[in-house]
C-alpha cells in the first residue's frame, strides 16, 4: 500500500499555485530507487529516486504522504543530472541551478562532485516549497528551462522504520571456539511499503531487499567461524552478591568472553549491541546437536575491545568470603589507618582446572565495613595479601581490585573426586582516615 | 479570505456615523494598491504597509477601519498621507465602543480629488524561520550549505502581492502584539505609553525607508526562464533584513519556504570537543565552519534555525545523516559550530587510577597551632588524640583513554574544571583556559589508543588559600611504576 505519492502537475509558465484549478493533468513518476540509510543511532534516512518530466517554465511538484511517520521538516529535493552526462559544467550556471549529482555505478561520490549536467541535461532549480494547510503534503515549484524528464532524489527522516542486531553464538563442545553469526533486523512501521530497498547500517555490506509495511525481516550480515572464547569466573561480593549470604558463599558467574580482535577473526569493525543467544554443541563431532546455555545483551564492543556474555551463575565453584579481621591505628589526632583482611575459601568442583577472578569495590568494601567518610579512599594492598603475582593489572583502578585464582580440577580424597580448599587472603589498608 | 475592510462614507448622504441612531450606510470600499510585511522572527510581531488610493471632496471626510477575525495590534494602526499631503489632515480618531475591531478617522480636507494613502500597523500570526541543509564530503573536509527561508502566516488576513521583508534580530517589546489583538476596543492612549508608541513608530519609519532602498535595488533580473527568488540582505542598525524579490502571495494558513543562499565547498574542520559546560560529559564530534567571504559564506549574518547535516558516503550511495540541532543567529565572521553528537568510533574513558592524601596536618588544642603530620611537634607542644585534620593535599591521578576507531587521524581537546586551590601536573602541555579550567588537545592516529595520565592536587581545609588552578609541567605521581600498588 504505497500512502506516498509524487505527483508533477504540468503547469507551464504558471506561477502561483491555483488551488481553485479543477481540471488538471498529472503525471506520477514511481520510485526508481530507494535506499534506508540506518547508521544513525536514533533516525533512519530515506532516500528515493524518482524520473520526474518537467516542461519548460515553472512546474508543481506535489509530494504528499498520509499515516506515515515522515518528518516534513526534513524533506529534501535535489535534481540529479543524467547519468550519461558529459563531465563539465555549464560555466554560466547560477549556484541555485547546480544539482546534486548522481555517482555512476561503483564511482565515489567526491568523484561525482566532479560531474555537472551534460549539455543535453535542462537547468532546473527549486523556487519554493508550499505546504498546503491540513495536509500531509508539500508542493515544490521547480523551473525547469526545456522540457526533459529528470532524475530527482527525496530524502527525508522517517520514523518507524528500525533497525537492531542480535547474534547467535555456537560454542564448540571443547568450549573453546564458537561460530558468531550477526543478524540485522529491520521492522517497517512507518507505514509505508518500499519495494526493492538498498539497507545500509553502517556496518558491513548493504541489503537489497523488499520491505512491507508492519513487516520485520531478519539478515545474517555476516558468520566467523573459529572465534576463541574463554570462561571467566568472577567472584565479586558487590557486584554479583552473595549465593547464600548466611554462609558467606559469594555467587559466581560465568562470562564468555570474545575479543573483538584481528585473533579472533573478528576485529575489522565494532560490533554493534544486541541480543546473543548462546548454544553450545553436545559432541566433538560435525554431527552434534547444540544446547541452548542461555543468552545475554552484549554492549558495543569497540575493535580490539571485549565482550563478556553472561551465562549463569556456575555451581561447582565454591567461595566463601569472611572479613577475617581488621584493626585501626591511630596515626596522630583523628588520624587513622584501617586494615582490613578478607579471606576467600575456594573449592572446585569442576572436572577441570580454571582461573578464578576474585574482585572488591573498593568504596563498596568501606561501605560494608561502616568505614566511608567524606573522603575518596586512600588504599593500598597490604603486605598479608596471599594472592600470587598481584592485582590484575587492566582491570584493577581506584575503584575496584582484581586478582585472578588458577584452581586445579578435584582431584583429592581416595576417590579422587574432593575438591582442593584454597584459601587466599587480601589485606586492604584505608589510609589517612578521619 | 480577507478580513480587513475599510470604507470611505459619502459624507453627503449619511452624515459622520456614530453621531446619531443611523443604521443607513452608504460606503465605498477603496482596494489596496501595494501591501509590504515586515516580519521579525524574534517576536510574533509583523509590521504591515498597504497603501490605497482615496478619492476626498473637500471638508470632513470619514474613513473606517476595520479588522475584525485577524491578529491587528488596534494601539498601532496608523494613517499617512503620500500625496497632498499638506491638504490632507487627520481630525480625530473613534474607536467605536461597540464595535471592538473597528475605528474611524475623520480627514479634514483641503483637496478635491485622488490621493494615496497609507495605513500601517502591527499584526501578529505571521511569522518567518530560517533552516539549513549541510551536506558534508565523504572526506568532511568540505561541504555544501543551503539556506531557507520559511513564511508562515496564521493572522487571518490574506496578503496578496506582498513585498516581504525579513528581519532578524531581538526586538524589544513591553507587551505582546497578540495580547494586544485581543484587548481590541480599548483606546491606544489607555494602553499604550507613548514610550512605546514612539519606539514603535520609530521602528516603522526606519524599516519603511529602508524597504524604499531596497526594493529599489531588487527585482532588476527578469530571465526567460524563472529563477528562485533572490533574497536581499542588508543591516539596519542592531537588524538584519532579508528582502525577498518581488512579491509574493501569503495568505493565510499559508507556509511557504524559499531558498535562501547556496554556498559549494565551504571548508569544514572536523574536531571531537570534551566541554562538559557546552556538550555535556561526552566527547563531542563538531563540525566547524565560518561564516566569512573565504569560505564562500559571509554575505550576511545567518538568522537561528535549525541545520540538518548530512554526509556523503564514501560508497556514493547518496548520505548519511549526522545530526538535527538549532544554531543561534551567526554573524559574519563567526565560527558557526554543528555538534554531531558522540562518534561511537570514538572511545573516551576517563579512570581514577589513584587518590592519596599527603601534607595532612592537625590542629592542636592549643589554639592556632597546626601540626605537620610526620614532623617534629613544635616544642612545649602535645598531639593528643583530640587534635584533628584541618589541613591536607588530596592527590587524584587520572587517566583519559581515547580509542580512534575512525579511518582517518582526529583532533581531540578537553576542557575541564578544576575547582579549588589545585595544581594540575601532566605532561600533556596544558594550558589555562580560565582561572579554574584546563584545556588540553592532542592528535590520535587512526587506530591509535592514547592515555593522557594527569594528578589533580587540591589544597584541602585550611591548606586551600586560593582557587585557582596552577598549570604544572611534570609527571603525575607513581606515574610509571611497574607494579600496580594500590588503586595506582
Amino acid at each position: 500500500m504505497n500512502r506516498w505519492m509524487l505527483t508533477g502537475l504540468l503547469m507551464a509558465g504558471l506561477v502561483a499555485v491555483d488551488a481553485e484549478a479543477r481540471i488538471k493533468l498529472i503525471t506520477l513518476p514511481v520510485r526508481e530507487r530507494v535506499e534506508v540509510q540506518l547508521d544513525h543511532d536514533s533516525a533512519t534516512l530515506v532516500e528515493e529516486e524518482r524520473v520526474v518530466p518537467l516542461v519548460a517554465g515553472v512546474n508543481q511538484v506535489d509530494f504528499s504522504w498520509a499515516n506515515t511517520q515522515i518528518d516534513p521538516s526534513t524533506i529534501v529535493f535535489r535534481v540529479l543530472p543524467t547519468p550519461e552526462a558529459p563531465p563539465e559544467a555549464p560555466p554560466e550556471a547560477p549556484p541555485e541551478a547546480l544539482p546534486e549529482v548522481q555517482a555512476p555505478e561503483g564511482q565515489a561520490a567526491d568523484d561525482a562532485d566532479a560531474l555537472g549536467q551534460g549539455r543535453d541535461a535542462p537547468r532546473v532549480s527549486v523556487l519554493s516549497v508550499t505546504y498546503p494547510e491540513g495536509e500531509n503534503a508539500l508542493v515544490w515549484q521547480v523551473a525547469a528551462d526545456r522540457s526533459a524528464s529528470v532524475t530527482v532524489r527525496i530524502s527525508y527522516l522517517l520514523g518507524g522504520l528500525t533497525k537492531g542486531f542480535s547474534y547467535r553464538a555456537v560454542v564448540g563442545h571443547d568450549e573453546e571456539t564458537l561460530t558468531l553469526s550477526q543478524y540485522l533486523r529491520v521492522s517497517n512501521f512507518a507505514g509505508e511499503a518500499y519495494g526493492d530497498t538498498g539497507i545500509y547500517v553502517g556496518y558491513g555490506e548493504g541489503f537489497l531487499k523488499p520491505i512491507g509495511v508492519n513487516e520485520t525481516k531478519q539478515m545474517l550480515m555476516r558468520r566467523v567461524a573459529g572465534v576463541p572464547v574463554r570462561k571467566v569466573y568472577t567472584a565479586d561480593r558487590h557486584r554479583f552478591g552473595w549465593l547464600d549470604a548466611t554462609q558467606f558463599k559469594l555467587k559466581v558467574p560465568v562470562h564468555y568472553r570474545l575479543e573483538n580482535t584481528g585473533a579472533g577473526g573478528l576485529g575489522g569493525e565494532a560490533l554493534p549491541a544486541g541480543k546473543v543467544r548462546i548454544f553450545q554443541k553436545d559432541g566433538p563431532g560435525d554431527g552434534a546437536t547444540v544446547a541452548f546455555l542461555g543468552e545475554d545483551v552484549a554492549g558495543y564492543t569497540p575493535r580490539g575491545e571485549h565482550a563478556d556474555l553472561f551465562l549463569g551463575v556456575a555451581q561447582d565453584i565454591v567461595v566463601k568470603r569472611t572479613v577475617e579481621g581488621r584493626e585501626a591505628t591511630r596515626i596522630a589526632g583523628n588520624l587513622f589507618e584501617h586494615r582490613v583482611t578478607l579471606k576467600y575459601e575456594i573449592e572446585n568442583f569442576k572436572d577441570e582446572a580454571v582461573t578464578l577472578r576474585v574482585a572488591e569495590e573498593v568504596e563498596r568494601l568501606r561501605q560494608e565495613l561502616g568505614l566511608a567518610t567524606g573522603q575518596a579512599a586512600e588504599w593500598e594492598v597490604g603486605a598479608a595479601t596471599t594472592f600470587g603475582g598481584g592485582p590484575v593489572a587492566e582491570e584493577t583502578t581506584q575503584d575496584r581490585v582484581v586478582f585472578a585464582v588458577d584452581l586445579p580440577r578435584r582431584s583429592g580424597g581416595e576417590d579422587g573426586d574432593e575438591a582442593e580448599k584454597i584459601t587466599r587472603r587480601l589485606e586492604v589498608v584505608f589510609k589517612n582516615q578521619w | 479570505m480577507k478580513k480587513l475592510a475599510w470604507m470611505v462614507w459619502c459624507v453627503a448622504a449619511v452624515g459622520v456615523p456614530g453621531a446619531g441612531a443611523e443604521n443607513i450606510d452608504l460606503s465605498t470600499v477603496p482596494s489596496r494598491d501595494t501591501v509590504q510585511l515586515t516580519i521579525y522572527n524574534s517576536a510574533d510581531l509583523t509590521l504591515v504597509r498597504e497603501t490605497r488610493k482615496v478619492v476626498f471632496r473637500e471638508g470632513n471626510n470619514p474613513l473606517q477601519f476595520s479588522w475584525a477575525g485577524t491578529l491587528i495590534d488596534p494601539t498601532s494602526v496608523r494613517l499617512r498621507f503620500l500625496s497632498a499631503v499638506d491638504k490632507l489632515e487627520v481630525l480625530d480618531t473613534t474607536y467605536p465602543h461597540d464595535k471592538p475591531a473597528e475605528l474611524t478617522w475623520n480627514v479634514g480636507s483641503e483637496h478635491a480629488g485622488e490621493a494615496v494613502i497609507e495605513i500601517s500597523y502591527f499584526t501578529s500570526g505571521v511569522s518567518w524561520s530560517a533552516d539549513y541543509t549541510v551536506i558534508a564530503a565523504a572526506d568532511e573536509a568540505s561541504a555544501s550549505i543551503e539556506g531557507y527561508v520559511t513564511v508562515s502566516n496564521q493572522s487571518g488576513e490574506d496578503y496578496g502581492d506582498a513585498e516581504v521583508r525579513l528581519v532578524v534580530g531581538t526586538i524589544n517589546l513591553v507587551e505582546q502584539i497578540a495580547d494586544l489583538a485581543r484587548r481590541a476596543g480599548q483606546r491606544p492612549e489607555e494602553l499604550a505609553p507613548s514610550d512605546r508608541r514612539r519606539f514603535r513608530a520609530d521602528a516603522a519609519r526606519q524599516s519603511m525607508a529602508l524597504g524604499d532602498r531596497m526594493l529599489g535595488q531588487a527585482g532588476a533580473a527578469n530571465p526567460a526562464t524563472p529563477q528562485p527568488r533572490r533574497i536581499v540582505k542588508q543591516g539596519l542598525s542592531e537588524y538584519f533584513i532579508f528582502a525577498i524579490e518581488g512579491t509574493q502571495d501569503v495568505p493565510t494558513g499559508l507556509r511557504k519556504r524559499l531558498p535562501s543562499f547556496k554556498a559549494d565547498a565551504v571548508p569544514v574542520e572536523v574536531v571531537y570537543r570534551y566541554r562538559p559546560r557546552e556538550y555535556g560529559d561526552r566527547l563531542a564530534r563538531l563540525y566547524l565552519m565560518t561564516n566569512d567571504k573565504a569560505s564562500t559564506l559571509g554575505a550576511s549574518p545567518l538568522p537561528d534555525g535549525e541545520v540538518r547535516v548530512l554526509r556523503r558516503k564514501a560508497d556514493g550511495r547518496g548520505l548519511s545523516f549526522l545530526a538535527r540541532q538549532r544554531v543561534r543567529y551567526i554573524p559574519v565572521g563567526e565560527e558557526m559550530e554543528l555538534n554531531l553528537g558522540v562518534d561511537p568510533d570514538v572511545g573516551f574513558e576517563l579512570v581514577t587510577r589513584r587518590v592519596f592524601r599527603d601534607n595532612i596536618w592537625l590542629k592542636l588544642r592549643r589554639p592556632n597551632v597546626y601540626y605537620k603530620v610526620g614532623e617534629p611537634t613544635p616544642r612545649g607542644v602535645q598531639v593528643d588524640d583530640r587534635s584533628t585534620v584541618e589541613g591536607w593535599d588530596e592527590h587524584r591521578v587520572m587517566l583519559r583513554r581515547v580509542r580512534n576507531d575512525t579511518g582517518r587521524a582526529i583532533r581531540v581537546e578537553a576542557r575541564q574544571a578544576v575547582p579549588g586551590d589545585a595544581r594540575f601536573i601532566s605532561r600533556l602541555g596544558a594550558e589555562r583556559f580560565d582561572v579554574s579550567t584546563v584545556v588540553y588537545r592532542g592528535e590520535i592516529a587512526p587506530g591509535e589508543r592514547v592515555e593522557a595520565v594527569y594528578e589533580v592536587v587540591t589544597r584541602q581545609g585550611y591548606r586551600a588559600k586560593q582557587s585557582r588552578v596552577e598549570i604544572v609541567d611534570g609527571d603525575p605521581a607513581g606515574w610509571g611504576r611497574a607494579e600496580v600498588r594500590g588503586g595506582g
